[in-house]
């Protein structure tokens, strides 16, 4: 049991075991304490040994209820005698619930130098910016397997209906004409599909023939905007170092100004960013609404926080306490929740954190802890055509190619050699609540240990917990919509 | 002060009056009107007199306690509901019946054939005049292939008089071995010998049906015993835990007045009961394979089809009809016009083939004599 309090006193528990959340009193704490000794005492005697900090009655009540609560049985896997994955169980695990998406790195190019990027110095596990494009035959042979796949998994999943295919890069418009060849082909060859297209791009290159054309096939379009101008080009340069935005800007107004919905910002920040101001602009009718809001990634081998001071992190942690406060306060005011930058920055990880995790599961779970994704769940085609997990994990890791396909075997043992680096998972009071997967413990050549990397996930998980509950004391009608408790 | 249930008491709010429903210990509590004012007013953070004997009775009996500050307490589920959007999750296809055979030469009263209302029938072995031929034996086998690869995991194997095709019966019986978590084989008992026992000991469950209500136990075979009248026995009752009572219904208005409201309380463990908030509590996950192709809802509901798979696959009937599909399966007790309003919805058992039969419609609903605007 992982215990937290929150700024009302309630103290409450998330147990692992169950994946449950439970209100956890002193006076619960103090009677688990007393069954969980070698010598399992009846009631009298829990009762005799607590009488004199606690009431009789109450003793008596969490004695039975931590009895009760033990009779629930999950089937969770047995870390410690951890069934390893076959091939055969990969392969009939991605048939039913894998493939969901193609994403195809169309460039390994970019006309931006991102300080943050994950192919900067910054990141030593991750591969640098090169020339490399994608070939038409390349993309060809992944779209034809990712549908031949789709087609040999119809028995296993008949429901899996809408396939995505994604364009990721580099800048993935500066190979748009691939882009292009990639779309009519699927539009020719397999029009049974509801095929949902997305792009990742940079904006700077979506003029107004793209962007008609993106829209006319009704692409889903992230673009990467962090802010107002001198929050955005802080960070997202040309290679000669000047700004971004007003060219990015220029670009996506049109987009606006035809009512296009299906355009999001993709936001990152770092310790030096004035949130506060990032939340006012994505409030802007003509700026495409937030998608995603994500902190400079400090995996992959990342050094990219090693250049800011201890000064600049407690300044940041201000901010984000007072910004959190804001975020509270104007939820209480206005009654609902709107998307912002603040939205997904709280309110989401509130959810997330809140309803997120795997509860008590009736079957038993292929992963038995941290959120990894098992390869093959995406499918992200590198330039050459090798298959990775996905966009996030370093190219030393191909899971097949276009030659093989998916190599079932080689899945397998990569499941079974990360599960085997999570040593830290045996005694860890939140390996179901964790969100840690392959991208975390990933490097040059195979994984890190668990060991090494959440030497502090507890303390941070019964932080995010009590967060999280203290919005819930304060705000329930905002997190029941999802529970729909009392009916 | 304030005072909330456990995460495990669901508490369910009716027309009239409400139920706690304890999912670990399977338990329900009735409440008055007046308790169940109180417990939803509690149940939403309010403030409440912790002298009511309601919550001193609550927490007695381990249901709920006090708070001295409002608390968030997240309600025991299963699973994630983030996990539980829709997007591209292959159908949850857990029971398949399959009919290999229709024929037999008995003439049991209690046989569909004759259109005999029973509580449990598709659990006994039937025949049908559906029409149409029997699919072969290579159809049935790669149907098998097909129900795993669409992660089906119990799996009943139906006739007709099986032993007429006993060659048939063990070749399938064979290959779905190691197949399935759980493989049930019906037969009636005037078809059963030493030789079927041996035969089929390691490879399935048994379900005999029978008609002798002093049919003693056999082992773990499982005893599906049909008696004439309703009323003096409970649906389902067991004498023993392999020992399953059915019933005929000749008069519905009579057994409606009659029918026990308990009994009707099947289980409040929380896999069910969850499971009861968004499926049918018999009719979801399942699908029967008709002895002609046709695929249904129910062993028991003929003239709902879904397809034919005598030359399709069988997961065309997910891909081209989910939603035709879901109207069987989603169709929880919510969705019927007496049952929405009761506070036993979610732990109640539900025929909706016997209802239908008895009303003539599919959200019709007979056998239940608890009123939940009167609550009684």
């Amino acid at each position: 049991m992982l215990e937290f309090k929150t700024k009302t006193g309630n103290t409450y528990a998330w147990d692992d075991e169950l994946g449950l959340f439970i209100p956890f009193p002193p006076i619960m704490r103090a009677v688990a304490k007393e069954m969980l000794s070698s010598t399992v005492p009846t009631k009298a005697e829990v009762i005799e040994r607590l009488i004199k900090n606690f009431g009789e009655d109450d003793v008596s009540f969490y004695y039975d209820w931590l009895k009760k609560w033990k009779k629930i049985q999950p089937h969770n896997h047995d870390l410690n005698n951890y069934h390893k994955v076959s091939p055969s169980e990969a392969k009939f695990f991605l048939l039913r619930h894998g493939i969901q998406q193609l994403i195809l790195n169309v460039t390994e190019d970019c006309n931006f130098r991102c300080k943050y990027c994950a192919f900067s110095d910054y990141y030593e596990y991750r591969r640098s910016y090169s020339k490399k494009y994608m070939s038409f035959s390349t993309a060809k042979t992944a779209i034809d397997m990712y549908f031949s796949l789709l087609e040999e998994s119809r028995r296993y999943n008949p429901l899996r209906k809408e396939p995505a295919v994604g364009f990721y890069g580099g800048e993935p418009l500066l190979n748009f004409d691939l882009i292009k060849k990639c779309v009519d082909y699927i539009e020719r060859e397999y029009h049974r599909f509801k095929v949902r297209y997305n792009v990742t791009t940079n904006g700077s290159l979506l003029d107004k023939d793209k962007a008609g054309w993106l829209m006319q096939h009704n692409f889903s379009i992230g673009v990467s905007i962090d802010g107002p101008e001198e929050v955005h080009d802080r960070n997202r340069i040309y290679a000669n170092g000047n700004g971004t935005f007003k060219d990015v800007i220029k670009n996506i107004r049109p987009i606006i100004d035809v009512g296009y919905k299906n355009i999001k910002s993709l936001a990152v920040y770092d310790w030096k960013s004035d949130i506060f101001k990032i939340d006012e602009f994505f409030k802007r009718n003509d700026i495409p609404a937030i998608g995603i809001a994500a902190a400079v990634s400090s995996s992959g081998g990342g050094k990219y926080y090693s250049q800011f001071s201890e000064k600049d992190k407690e300044d940041f942690l201000r901010r984000i306490d007072a910004a959190r406060d804001y975020y509270y306060r104007s939820i209480k005011n206005q009654g609902k929740r709107e998307r912002s930058f603040f939205e997904l920055l709280f309110g989401l990880g509130i959810q997330v954190t809140l309803f997120g995790p795997v509860a008590v599961s009736p079957y038993p779970l292929i992963a038995p802890c941290t959120s990894t994704c098992i390869p093959g769940r995406k499918l992200f085609v590198d330039v050459d055509g090798n298959f990775h997990a996905c966009e996030k994990i370093p190219e030393t890791m191909p899971f097949g190619n276009l030659t093989e396909g998916f190599n079932y075997e080689r899945i397998s043992n990569m499941l079974n050699d990360y599960f085997g680096y999570m040593d830290r998972c045996h005694c860890c009071g939140v390996k179901r609540a964790c969100n840690s997967c392959f991208a975390t413990f990933a490097e040059d050549k195979g994984f890190v240990a668990s060991s090494e990397i959440c030497k502090e996930i507890e303390a941070m998980k019964a932080e995010q917990f009590a967060e999280a509950f203290e919005f819930a004391e304060m705000n329930p009608e905002f997190v029941e919509f999802k529970n729909d408790l009392i009916r | 002060m304030y005072f909330r249930l456990n995460p495990e008491c669901y508490f369910i709010q009716g027309a009239k009056r409400g139920a706690i429903f304890d999912l670990i210990e399977g338990e329900a509590y009735t409440l008055s009107s007046y308790e169940t004012d109180l417990i939803a007013l509690c149940e939403k953070n309010n403030p409440v007199d912790n002298d009511e004997k309601i919550f001193r009775e609550l927490k007695r009996c381990r249901l709920g306690n006090f708070y001295s500050k409002a608390p968030f307490l997240p309600k025991l589920r299963v699973g994630s509901p983030y996990k539980d959007v829709p997007l591209n999750n292959p159908p949850e296809f857990y029971r398949a019946f399959i009919e290999i055979n229709n024929s037999c030469n008995r003439d049991c009263w209690f046989c569909g054939y004759f259109g005999t209302k029973r509580s449990s029938g598709c659990i006994g072995c039937n025949k049908w005049k559906d029409g149409g031929e029997l699919l072969p034996l290579e159809r049935w086998m790669t149907l098998i292939d097909e129900l795993r690869d669409l992660e089906c995991r119990d799996l009943f194997i139906t006739g007709g008089d099986l032993t007429l095709v006993w060659d048939k019966t063990l070749r399938l019986l064979d290959y779905a071995d190691t197949k399935f978590k759980n493989i049930y084989l019906i037969m009636h008992k005037q078809s059963m010998s030493k030789r079927i026992l041996k035969d089929v000991s390691s490879k399935a469950k048994l379900i005999i049906q029978t008609e002798n209500l002093d049919d003693p136990p056999i082992g773990d075979i499982i005893l599906w015993t049909v008696g004439s009248k309703g009323p003096e026995r409970k649906s389902g009752s067991t004498l023993n835990e392999n020992v399953v009572i059915d019933f005929t219904i000749e008069d519905a208005s009579h057994l409606a007045k009659d029918l026990p409201i308990m009994s009707k309380i099947i289980d409040a463990h929380m896999y069910p009961f969850l499971n009861n908030m968004k499926y049918h509590p018999c009719l979801g996950h399942t699908l029967t394979i008709c002895y002609n192709g046709n695929v249904t809802p129910c062993p028991m509901i003929r003239n709902h089809i879904l397809g034919n798979v005598r030359d399709t696959f069988l997961y065309t009937i997910f891909e081209e009809g989910m939603d035709e599909v879901n109207k069987y399966w989603n169709l929880t007790l919510d969705k019927l016009e007496k049952c929405t309003d009761c506070e036993f919805r979610y732990a109640c058992n539900d025929c909706r083939a016997l209802e239908e039969n008895l009303t003539g419609r599919l959200d019709g609903k007979k056998l239940c004599r608890y009123d939940p605007k009167e609550g009684k």
